[in-house]
C-alpha cells in the first residue's frame, strides 16, 4: 500500500523571479496527475527485472542524483553520463538529458525505462502489468483515463515538474529572510559577476551560464548548451551535436541547474570532478582550449592576460572559497526532505 | 502637518536593476521558446499601480496589463489586486536587485510597501500582497535607489514629507534584506541654519561613489512650500553638505521645483567626465551640475534645455537604454531622447516620441513580431477632473492627465495604441513598471 502525500496542487506556489513556466495544454498539473507520477517514480516495476525505478539513480536525499560519476542500470554498465539533478524541471521545458536529446519532459521520461541498460522495460509491458493493478487502474482512471505508455509519460512528468526547490538559504535570502554571512555574499557577489580587468571588476563568471536565480543554463534555443572546457579537440565528446549534427555543437552539454550543488556531487557530464574545490579549480585555471570553447569563459579572467594561451578566472583562494560558499547556500534542505517528494511505498 | 497628503503628486523615477535584468530578461526568453503551442508573451506585460477615482467609485489597486498592441489582449488587465483598506493609492514600483517588487506610497500609513509577486499552478503571475514597511514615522514615499557604499548594500527611499512639518523630508536608509530603518538622513532649513545645506522635499535620488544627489521638490501639500535646490549626501557619513540652487526662469510664477535627478557616471557612460542632470517641474528646465571626481566638488550649475523656448513644460523621468537617455516633459505630453554617448551633453537622437499630456513613466519591451517599443504612461497626478466634480482635482495639474499609457514604435515614435485607464476601467493610472523590470538600463 502506498500513501498518499499532503496536497502539492492545491497548495501550490513558486517564486515569480523565476521566470514564466509553460505546462503542455494536454498535460495540466493536477493532484491526481502528481499522485500517480509520484507512484510510478518510485515503483520498481518500472525495469524490467522489476528491480529498478526512477528513483534508483535519482534519489531525493542527493537532490535526485545518485552520487556516483556515472549511471548504472540493470544491464550493470556505466552509462556514458551521470544521473542529472532534478529539481525546476517546469522551466526547463526542453532539450532534456545531457546532450539535449528529449525534446520534452514527456518524452524524456520514457526513454530511461526502454533503454536496455538503465531499466531495460517493454513499453507494451509495462502497460498490461500496471493495466492488471487494481489500484494502478484506478489511478490512471483518476488522473487521465486508460493506463498506456502516453498516460505514463505524463504522470512522470507531471511529479518531476513539481520537484520545486524553492527554500535553499539563498531563496530565503531572495525573499528578504536572513543576511548571507560575509563570505557567502562575496561569493554570491562573484557568482553574479564577469570579470573586467579594465574597471578592477572581480568576477567568477558563473551566472554566464547558470541564470542567476535558477542557476540553470538558459534555454533560448541551445543557449543552455556549453562547451566549458573538459576536454581538448581531439577528445571532444559528441555533446549537443549528436542531437543537431551541427559541428559548432561538438563537445557542448547542457548547462546543469546549481541547485542543491553541494548534494549533487561528483560533478560535470561525466562525474570526473569530484568536489566542488575541484570544480573551481578547472575554471580558475585548468580549462582546456578548443575549437568550441565557450566563448564566455576564454574572455573571463580576473588578471590581464597578454599571451593568448592561458584560460581561467585566476581567482584567490579566498575568493574561490567564498564562491563555494555560496554554493551551499543553494541547498535546499526542505526539498531534499520533503515528505511530498518521498518514496510512497515506504513506511513512515 | 501632512492633512494634504492626499493631494500631493509625485514625479519620480526608476531603479537600475542590473544583473537582474539581464538574468530575468534571459528567464523569460528561456521561458519563453519553451512551448511554442501555449507560451505566453510576459515582456509586454506592465505591472501598473491604478487610482481609484473618487467620483467614479473606484478602488486603488495594482494591476498586470498587456501593452503590445499586437496582442488580442492588449490592454487587459490580466490581474489585479485591490490595496488595502488605505486611503491614498501605492506611488512608483521598483524592483530590488534581488527582484524583490518595493512601492513608495502616498498614504502616511503605508509610505513604503514591498509587493508579493507569485505563480499559480498555470504559471500565471499574481499580485499575492501588499506589506507596509515601517518607515518610523517617515511619509510620502517617492523614489527608492540601491546602492552600495564602502561594500555595505543600502536601500535609500526618499521621503517627501519625511518626518512632517512645513519643511520637512527624508532620506530614509534601508537594510534591504529586512528592509529595517537603518538610519533617517534629515536636515531641516529651519534647524539647520542660514547658509547650510538642508534637505527638504526630496523626491529625485541619484549616486556615484560617497556621493548622492536629492532633489527639493515641493511640500506634499502642494501648497506649502516648493523647493529650488538640490541637496548633496556624504555617504560615508549620511550627512547633507552641500544645497545647491537650480533656478533661472519662473514661467509659472514658482521656485523650479527640481525633481528627477540622475548622476552621469562612467558606468552609463564609459569615460564620462561625471555630471548631474536636473529636471526642474516648473521651471520647465534641464540643468547641468559639474562633478569633480578628484576633489569631489561640483561646479556651477547651468541650464542645458529651456523648455519655455522649446515649447515644453513639466520635465519629469530620466530613462535610458544602451544608446539613448530619454527625458519626459508631461506639457504637452512628449518624450525627448538624446544621444547616451554625448552625455552629460543633452544631443538629440531623433524626433520627439509624441505621447499625451502628462507623459511621465515609461517602459521598454518588444511587441509580439519583434518591434521595439515604449509604452508612456500619460498622468502628472491622477487627481480626478473639477469638471466632473472630482474633489481630488487640482486645476493646474487638471491639464496634464490625460490617464493613458500610449505605445510607440522605440525607433519611429509612431503611436500603435492607447489604453485610456480612465475610460475603460474608471481609474487614473499612477506609475507603469515593467512586469521583469523595464529592461531600461540607466536611471539613478
Amino acid at each position: 500500500m502506498w500513501q498518499y502525500s499532503p496536497a502539492a496542487i492545491r497548495n501550490f506556489s513558486a517564486p515569480f523571479i523565476f521566470g514564466r513556466f509553460n505546462i503542455p495544454e494536454d498535460n495540466p498539473l493536477t493532484e491526481d496527475a502528481f499522485q500517480l507520477g509520484r507512484k510510478l517514480f518510485y515503483d520498481p516495476r518500472l525495469s524490467g527485472n522489476n528491480q529498478i525505478s526512477c528513483s534508483s539513480c535519482h534519489i531525493q536525499a542527493l537532490a535526485f542524483t545518485d552520487g556516483r560519476s556515472r549511471a548504472v542500470g540493470v544491464s550493470g554498465v556505466e552509462l556514458p553520463f551521470s544521473s542529472m539533478s532534478l529539481s525546476n524541471l517546469l522551466w526547463g521545458p526542453r532539450h532534456f538529458f545531457w546532450n539535449g536529446r528529449s525534446p520534452t519532459l514527456e518524452a524524456q521520461s520514457l526513454l530511461p525505462i526502454q533503454n536496455p541498460d538503465e531499466m531495460d522495460q517493454d513499453l507494451e509491458q509495462l502497460v498490461i502489468e500496471l493495466a492488471a493493478d487494481p489500484e494502478y487502474e484506478k489511478d490512471f482512471a483518476r488522473a487521465y483515463d486508460d493506463v498506456n505508455a502516453e498516460n505514463i509519460a505524463k504522470a512522470l512528468s507531471t511529479f518531476m515538474r513539481m520537484l520545486i526547490s524553492q527554500n535553499s538559504r539563498y531563496d530565503k535570502f531572495l525573499r528578504g529572510e536572513l543576511t548571507l554571512t560575509d563570505e557567502e555574499e562575496l561569493g554570491r557577489k562573484l557568482f553574479v559577476a564577469h570579470p573586467d580587468v579594465k574597471v578592477s571588476k572581480r568576477g567568477g563568471n558563473c551566472v554566464d551560464c547558470h541564470s542567476q536565480f535558477l542557476t540553470g543554463g538558459f534555454k533560448d534555443a541551445y543557449d543552455g548548451f556549453s562547451n566549458n572546457g573538459l576536454d581538448g579537440e581531439d577528445d571532444l565528446q559528441a555533446g549537443l551535436q549528436a542531437v543537431t549534427g551541427n559541428p559548432d555543437h561538438k563537445g557542448l552539454f547542457k548547462v546543469p541547474t546549481l541547485r542543491n550543488i553541494a548534494l549533487t556531487a561528483p560533478y560535470m557530464h561525466d562525474g570526473r570532478l569530484p568536489t566542488l574545490e575541484a570544480v573551481l579549480e578547472h575554471y580558475n585555471g585548468g580549462v582546456i582550449i578548443s575549437s568550441t570553447l565557450d566563448p564566455l569563459i576564454v574572455e573571463a579572467n580576473n588578471i590581464e592576460i597578454t599571451d593568448g594561451t592561458s584560460i581561467g578566472l585566476s581567482l584567490n583562494p579566498k575568493e574561490r572559497k567564498a564562491i563555494i560558499a555560496f554554493l551551499h547556500t543553494l541547498t535546499d534542505e526542505d526539498f531534499v526532505s520533503d515528505e511530498k517528494f518521498s518514496n510512497p511505498f515506504e513506511k513512515k | 502637518m501632512l492633512g494634504g497628503v492626499s493631494k500631493m503628486k509625485k514625479i519620480e523615477s526608476r531603479s537600475i536593476i542590473g544583473s537582474f535584468i539581464i538574468a530575468l530578461v534571459m528567464s523569460i526568453v528561456w521561458s519563453l521558446s519553451a512551448s511554442a503551442a501555449n507560451s505566453v508573451r510576459e515582456e509586454s506585460h506592465a505591472v501598473v499601480i491604478l487610482r481609484g477615482l473618487p467620483t467614479l467609485d473606484t478602488k486603488h489597486s495594482i494591476a498586470i496589463v498587456e501593452m503590445d498592441p499586437e496582442s488580442e489582449n492588449f490592454g487587459d488587465i490580466l490581474d489585479e489586486f485591490d490595496q488595502p483598506d488605505i486611503e491614498q493609492p501605492l506611488h512608483h514600483l521598483y524592483y530590488s536587485p534581488a527582484g524583490r517588487l518595493y512601492a513608495t506610497g502616498l498614504d502616511p500609513k503605508c509610505s513604503f510597501a514591498e509587493i508579493g509577486l507569485n505563480r499559480d499552478a498555470s504559471g500565471k503571475p499574481v499580485v499575492s500582497k501588499i506589506d507596509c514597511i515601517d518607515t518610523e514615522g517617515q511619509m510620502v514615499g517617492e523614489d527608492i535607489m540601491w546602492h552600495s557604499v564602502n561594500g555595505k548594500d543600502y536601500m535609500f527611499v526618499t521621503f517627501m514629507g519625511g518626518t512632517g512639518g512645513a519643511d520637512g523630508g527624508s532620506i530614509g536608509v534601508f537594510d534591504p534584506q529586512t528592509n529595517a530603518v537603518i538610519k533617517i538622513i534629515e536636515a531641516r532649513k529651519s534647524e539647520v541654519g542660514d547658509g547650510k545645506p538642508f534637505i527638504m522635499y526630496p523626491h529625485g535620488i541619484s549616486a556615484y561613489g560617497d556621493r548622492m544627489i536629492v532633489s527639493s521638490t515641493i511640500h506634499p501639500d502642494l501648497a506649502t512650500g516648493v523647493g529650488n535646490s538640490i541637496t548633496v549626501i556624504d555617504l560615508n557619513k549620511f550627512e547633507a553638505i552641500e544645497t545647491i540652487v537650480v533656478e533661472a526662469a519662473k514661467p509659472v510664477g514658482f521656485p523650479s521645483s527640481p525633481v528627477e535627478v540622475v548622476f552621469i557616471r562612467p558606468d552609463i557612460v564609459a569615460g564620462v567626465q561625471p555630471a548631474v542632470l536636473v529636471n526642474t517641474m516648473f521651471g520647465f528646465e534641464t540643468w547641468r551640475i559639474p562633478y569633480n571626481e578628484a576633489d569631489k566638488s561640483f561646479g556651477a550649475p547651468e541650464v542645458v534645455y529651456d523648455g519655455v523656448k522649446s515649447g515644453t513644460g513639466v520635465p519629469l523621468e530620466f530613462y535610458g537604454n544602451e544608446t539613448e537617455l530619454f527625458i519626459s516633459h508631461a506639457l504637452p505630453g512628449v518624450v525627448k531622447r538624446y544621444e547616451l554617448a554625448k552625455l552629460p551633453d543633452l544631443v538629440s537622437s531623433g524626433p520627439d516620441i509624441v505621447a499625451e499630456a502628462g507623459a511621465h513613466h515609461m517602459i521598454f519591451f518588444t511587441s509580439k513580431s519583434g518591434r521595439k517599443l515604449v509604452a508612456i504612461q500619460n498622468n502628472l497626478l491622477n487627481l480626478g477632473n473639477a469638471a466632473d466634480n472630482d474633489p481630488t482635482d487640482i486645476d493646474f495639474i487638471a491639464s496634464v492627465n490625460a490617464h493613458s499609457v500610449t505605445v510607440h514604435d522605440l525607433e519611429t515614435g509612431e503611436n500603435l495604441g492607447t489604453i485610456n485607464f480612465r475610460e475603460k476601467y474608471n481609474k487614473g493610472i499612477d506609475n507603469i513598471e515593467g512586469l521583469f523590470s523595464s529592461g531600461f538600463v540607466h536611471h539613478h
